[in-house]
């Protein structure tokens, strides 16, 4: 079958024509203005020069809190304390691949979220089961809290979407281990169940991975993970969960 | 920004390939002609680098299946003429046209792996990581896929077993 397909595939090429055209019409476009690529550059320069001139740039730009979103691709938004979003940091290769496709610098945190939650890669992973949690970083307080519940808000339509709390200090090792904070944490709830697992083995596992593996520990008489599909929407909390 | 002799070289390495996920996925010529610019202008302007000839073939492959289903979303470009593969078919010695309209009357879901794994040569969990599903579903859709066209092209006996070591 494999020489068969080799064989019919191998019919189908693309004509010098359509080469040529592509060529000259996708250099023409790339060398265009583009206004889209530059409007958040200059976005960003006015609201610096307004900021600087008002005496505002540490308030505005010093992160309040993180949110830290893992499918497997995991990424972290970090937040003002005005709620948007001041950097985004991909913590592993999937995420690299999703953070490129998109554009989230002062964004509100739902706007960036739900940006997030619409690409292909993410979209894929939560029609197919897998399993995504939000964890919110930042001192127990009232941005914490809201930060939570706005996330709980913008994925209500998510079965499978888990969510956490937690402060800077319990999470303060995960970057330095090659984690996002949202898997640091469920590392630290794997490894007191199973001592031998490694940080290498957690960075290749999908959430979903983990769960069960957590799952399946907790409770060893059962042969079902406990994050079968079809469970509801769930909302796990850290031991600082501000709710 | 790369430059033209980059992007033409591009062209001339993954042209081809782009060429026949489109066929998977869209069937028409205008449709191509869109994927074709969209993929190489995003390669144009994206300050990737990559490590090996693999790694753009990976990444080309990713974004042009990308491409391919954004531009399915669009509601008045679902409706595509399966006239455009009798056409390009139809040039086509008759042995490699059973194999062709075969793999195109398999499901959508079906024929990106099937021609990802037979053609391209990815194994499943390359497959998997490159389109973002689970392994295990890239070993069913195989399978199922598998079976799906056997059963059109009569498959040899032999290749169960081969398979089974993806």
């Amino acid at each position: 079958m494999k020489d068969q397909l080799k064989a019919a595939f191998d019919q189908i090429q693309a004509d010098d024509a359509l080469c040529q055209r592509t060529a000259q019409i996708v250099m023409e476009r790339a060398r265009r203005p583009r206004f889209a690529a530059t409007r958040h550059p200059l976005l960003a320069a006015a609201a610096l020069i307004i900021l600087f001139a008002g005496g505002g740039w540490w308030l505005f730009f010093k992160p309040t809190a993180v949110i830290s979103l893992d499918v497997n691709p995991s990424l972290e938004l970090k937040i003002n304390r005005f709620d948007q979003v001041i950097a985004l940091d991909a913590r592993n290769e999937d995420g690299r691949d999703v953070s490129e496709q998109l554009q989230v610098f002062l964004l509100s945190y739902t706007d960036a979220l739900q940006q997030i939650l619409d690409t292909e890669p993410i979209r894929d992973l939560l029609a197919d089961e897998e399993i995504l949690t939000i964890t919110v970083i930042g001192p127990e307080g009232s941005q914490s809290t809201r930060l939570l519940k706005g996330v709980q808000s913008c994925t209500a339509d998510q079965k499978n979407a888990f969510y956490y709390c937690a402060h800077h200090e319990e999470v303060s090792e995960a970057h330095q281990l090659g984690l996002s904070y949202g898997k640091y944490l469920a590392y630290l709830e794997l490894v007191q169940l199973d001592p031998d697992v490694t940080i290498q083995q957690v960075q290749s596992m999908t959430m979903r991975e983990i769960r069960d593996r957590i799952a399946q520990l907790s409770d060893p008489d059962s042969s079902d993970p406990l994050f079968s599909p079809g469970q509801g929407n769930g909302h796990r909390h850290g031991a600082h969960h501000n709710e | 920004m790369r430059s033209e002799q980059e992007v033409c070289q591009a062209i001339r390495r993954h042209a081809d390939r782009v060429r026949r996920l489109c066929l998977l996925h869209l069937k028409n010529e205008a449709d191509t002609e869109d994927i074709f610019q969209t993929v190489f202008l995003k390669y144009t302007l994206s300050d990737k680098v990559f490590d090996s000839e693999e790694h753009e073939k990976a990444w080309i492959i990713r974004v042009t299946i990308n491409a391919c289903r954004d531009l399915l979303r669009n509601m008045f470009r679902r409706a595509v003429s399966l006239d455009d593969i009798s056409e390009q078919a139809a040039a086509m010695p008759p042995d490699h046209r059973e194999v062709l309209e075969a793999v195109l009357a398999l499901p959508q879901k079906y024929r990106t792996v099937i021609y990802l794994h037979y053609y391209e040569e990815y194994s499943a969990p390359q497959i998997g990581q490159m389109l973002h599903k689970n392994v295990n579903t890239i070993y069913t859709l195989l399978s199922r896929g598998r079976n799906l066209l056997r059963e059109k092209l009569g498959g040899d006996e032999h290749e169960g077993s081969a398979e089974s070591r993806l």
